[in-house]
């Protein structure tokens, strides 16, 4: 066992990304009305079918009640103390006239935005704030016909596409924070896949919350067409500070015909200290749709960050024979909660789904793997196989799982198994009768655990989710 | 608005109308008159108490249940319906929610083994039941535990003294037996076992196919140090009745409780069971089926709550939903904090034998200590084709195939049940409901 000073040490680990950009923003005031969805709309130049779309969430959102179901502990959220827009000023045309201190948070956080870019053969559009600053290696993605933009570009370039698909995978009222999101959306990614295309390359946005009391509302929109592929990648990471920040973002992928996204999430957003202050809410609403036959949609996240993580990566396996995937790891510490697990909906022939969730709890937070699995009548032969592990370190913390399984077609075979325990003593006693140190034994026994998953992520976030990881786990045995 | 429905409306007349044992007792008026009134406020449990998720009462609250069966006492025919096992032997029989000591039969019982109605008890000695009827509201409390509280007109009082040790079974049966109207029956039991004490309960209910009766049962069973307590439920209810219970165990020290139910009658079935380890080593082993055909439903929920250190749970569950029925389990494993040790697993295997039937399970853990191994699982599918296959490649007709693979996968529920008669019961009533399980 490590002695209890090391242990605080490593408790009381700062948060590495923890760092402020001083840049003058442009922001709405705080609060929230059909006029500030107006303004807002008008900012970004966005056509009248935008403005009366936002405003017809925004008046069901209206009528919804806050939900309380989730296995979270939270105060009410102030939804009008809330500025709902903040932009970077001067808006850059290249990368040469993006500000050289926006240009810096990146290089600390390590995104490869300059020529490296290329190099690593990453497009990466990144978020700061609300407005997408920079795109990279668009040229390359535009010879094959691969639309790679901000969602504030998309509605005013591609509104067809756009106006086609936005909100038909989550809907405007599909629930409380969906509603708001569909409301006051700031910006976000759109992807589009044209029919046979191969994107060239992993496609990546970082997204940071640097403003104060900015709360940020992604929209993000991916489509791949016929026997189109895609792998995206989604990474965050939010510097220090007090106040409680709400992060409501939605995500929605379209999978046509033969189509297969995969979608990659490392979430490290600031997780509130050692006591549980501060910290982002991270209430998100992820689905994808598997549309057409033979369709694949995979979801691989690691979670990491945020003092409050709730949020369901979904998939509708609505086309024959489509396949869905959830891969997740799931870390806590100190104060945090996580509320996080997937739904599978099958309602093709044949469709396939495959659940692998890892939770690890430690400090005094608590971790909850919620999914359901639904077979509906016509999903003749449909298969679902689920596995839920967790592992507690530390006598505070908890580890729950809900898994709920709805069956309506006899054909149907769904499995579902869960554990939970500590790091076992054997294990630890091997390691460390090998001469490994009691936290590098832990690190490697947590790292072997959550192998299934880290093998799902792209090459450079595997790297970065098993750093991650250990840093999250310094000292966490007790 | 939900005082128009005619199930709440039924409630509050049979309040009024019906003058209950144990009336005039100021506490026991004003615990009634309390529940009485939590019921209007609240009303039937809805679907979006996680609780009630799958399980629909709508149906239920458009219909009005009688007061009581006013000729309980005296209804022939329920002699006939006495399954085979509680024919030797003692058993105590309740008719139409009525204690009927004419076909109850408790004087072969050992020394140390008290039995009484709860009519009985609220008449002769009221004061000793207190601290079970005279309960506050509290938020645990849904409709029919409310409904219990203000309308239970009879029930079992029974106490094992320390020590004693019951060898033959005790038989409780429940009858079902048609009456003018369709009535709605509360129950309100106690078994109470004493340090060391060892009881085996055989509870059977049975009825007459179109009775229509609602039976609403509430049990308190305390399980104290070093007692065992051997529970076998045959549940072969009337094809129209609705049956709830609810059964609250709290096991001491070293207590231990092993349940067997086989869950084949009725139309609206639910059985609730909050097994609490309190104690330190205490065990809870619980194996059940049920096997649904026609419109049945069924909801199984088994909630462990842990809070002794290095307490033990494990849970065997199989469902077979035929035709249009519909299956139900949830189980959920609650390690409270400073549970260390404790060792929980729930696992629920389901067959689902038709197009229009459909199974929801739920297992759930919800863990707060870390010295702990919980685990569980849960499946939906159908009989594997290679096996039958291989049955019939060996002569075996496809429908006896199919009727072989099923009671195998039932009779898990079984394993561990004794004495060996009260198996072979189970077993032939599980033979004869297959027949039933369509292809």
């Amino acid at each position: 066992m490590a002695t209890q000073p090391e242990v605080q040490a490593a408790l009381s680990r700062r948060y590495d990304a923890g760092f402020v950009t001083d840049i003058e923003t442009h922001s709405l005031p705080p609060g929230l009305d059909e006029d500030t969805i107006r303004a807002l709309s008008a900012l970004k130049e966005e056509p009248e079918w935008m403005t009366e779309w936002r405003l017809a969430a925004y008046r069901h959102w209206l009528t919804m009640k806050h939900p309380n179901w989730a296995h979270v502990k939270l105060g009410p959220i102030d939804f009008q103390a809330i500025s709902y827009y903040s932009a970077p000023k001067n808006k850059p045309k290249s990368l040469d006239e993006v500000d050289p201190k926006l240009l810096e948070t990146y290089d600390k956080l390590g995104v490869p935005l300059h020529e490296r870019a290329k190099l690593a053969g990453v497009a990466v559009d990144a978020v700061f704030d609300s407005v997408s600053v920079a795109n990279t290696a668009r040229e390359q993605l535009a010879k094959v016909g691969v639309i790679f933009c901000s969602m504030s570009e998309a509605v005013r370039e591609h509104g067809g596409l756009v106006r086609k698909y936005l909100g038909s995978v989550v809907p405007q009222g599909d629930n409380f924070f969906a509603a708001l999101n569909s409301a006051v959306f700031s910006d976000g990614s759109f992807v589009f896949i044209p029919k046979g295309v191969r994107c060239p390359m992993e496609l990546s946005t970082y997204f940071r919350i640097n403003a104060g009391h900015t709360g940020q509302f992604e929209r993000t929109l991916i489509i791949a067409e016929e026997d189109s592929v895609v792998s995206y990648l989604e990474g965050c990471t939010a510097p220090m500070r007090d106040d409680n920040q709400l992060h409501a973002a939605v995500v929605e992928l379209v999978a046509l015909e033969r189509a297969s996204i995969k979608y990659s999430t490392v979430q490290n957003w600031y997780p509130g200290d050692e006591n549980g202050k501060g910290g982002i809410y991270n209430f998100v609403t992820k689905r994808g749709e598997c549309r057409g036959d033979d369709s694949r949609i995979t979801w691989t996240q690691v979670e990491t960050g945020s003092a409050i993580t709730w949020k369901y990566p979904s998939c509708v396996l609505r086309g024959d024979r489509s396949v869905g995937e959830f891969h997740s790891v799931a870390l806590t510490h100190h104060y945090q909660q996580a509320d996080t697990g997937t739904k599978m909906i099958h309602i093709g022939r044949d469709t396939k789904s495959k659940i692998v969730s890892k939770g690890i709890s430690a400090g005094r937070s608590q971790n909850s793997y919620r999914g359901l699995v639904k077979v509906e009548k016509g999903a003749a032969n449909a298969r679902n196989h689920t596995r839920c592990d967790s592992i507690l370190i530390g006598k505070q913390c908890g580890s729950h799982t809900f898994p709920y399984m709805e069956i309506k077609n006899p054909t149907a075979i769904v499995e579902h198994e869960a554990t939970t325990s500590k790091i076992s003593d054997d294990q630890m006693f091997y390691c460390r009768s090998r001469g490994i140190s009691e936290e590098d034994a832990v690190s490697l026994i947590v790292d072997g655990f959550c192998k299934q998953v880290f093998r799902e992520l792209p090459m450079e976030f595997a790297v970065e989710a098993k750093k991650l990881l250990e840093v999250s786990l310094e000292g966490a045995i007790g | 608005m939900t005082a128009a429905l005619p199930f709440v409306q039924s409630m509050h007349a049979a309040a009024l109308q019906r003058r209950l044992p144990g009336s005039g007792l100021a506490w026991l008026d004003a615990a009634r008159t309390d529940a009485l009134q939590a019921f209007a406020d609240r009303g039937l449990p809805d679907q979006r108490n996680e609780l009630w998720k799958y399980t629909s009462l709508r149906a239920l609250a458009q219909r009005a249940f009688a007061a009581n069966d006013a000729a309980a006492a005296s209804r022939a025919g329920a002699a006939a319906l006495l399954p085979v096992p509680a024919r030797q032997g003692s058993r105590a029989v309740f008719v139409n929610g009525a204690f009927r000591a004419d076909l109850s039969s408790l004087d072969a019982l050992p020394e140390g083994v008290a039995v009484q109605s709860l009519a009985a008890a609220l008449r002769d000695a009221p004061e000793p039941l207190r601290f079970l009827l005279d309960k506050r509201v509290d938020d645990d409390d849904d409709g029919f535990t409310l409904l219990n509280r203000a309308l239970a007109a009879d029930g079992l009082i029974l106490k094992v003294a320390a020590g004693a040790e019951v060898g033959e079974p005790l038989h409780i049966v429940h009858v079902g037996l048609a009456a003018e109207a369709a009535a709605a029956f509360h129950l309100r039991s106690l078994v109470e076992l004493g340090k060391g004490a060892r009881l085996r309960i055989v509870e059977h209910h049975v009825g007459e196919p179109q009775t229509g009766h609602l039976t609403n049962i509430v049990r308190d069973i305390g399980v104290h140090a070093n007692a065992h307590l051997d529970w076998t439920v045959v549940q072969q209810a009337g094809a129209d009745a609705t049956l709830l219970r609810r059964s609250k165990v709290r096991l001491h020290d070293d207590a231990a409780l092993d349940l067997h139910a086989l869950e084949l009658g009725g139309k609206l079935v639910r059985h609730e069971i909050r097994a609490e380890l309190a104690g330190a080593r205490s065990r809870f082993n619980s194996r059940g089926a049920f096997v649904l055909h026609g419109r049945q439903h069924a909801d199984m929920e088994v909630l462990v709550a842990h809070r002794g250190r290095d307490s033990f749970s494990n849970a065997v569950w199989r469902g077979v939903a035929d035709n249009r029925a519909r299956g139900v389990v949830h189980g959920r494993i609650l390690v409270q904090p400073g549970a260390d040790g404790a060792d929980g697993s729930f696992y629920n295997k389901n067959l689902l034998l038709s197009p229009d039937a459909e199974i929801d399970t739920r297992p759930a853990l919800e863990i707060y200590a870390d010295e702990v191994k919980a685990n569980h699982g849960a499946t939906v599918g159908q009989l594997d084709e290679k096996v039958l296959f291989y049955l019939r490649s060996r002569g075996i007709p496809l429908e006896t195939a199919r009727r072989i693979l099923v009671r195998a996968f039932c009779s898990v529920a079984l394993d561990g049940m004794d004495p060996a008669p009260l198996r072979e019961h189970c077993e032939a009533l599980l033979a004869e409901q297959l027949p039933e399980v369509s292809a």
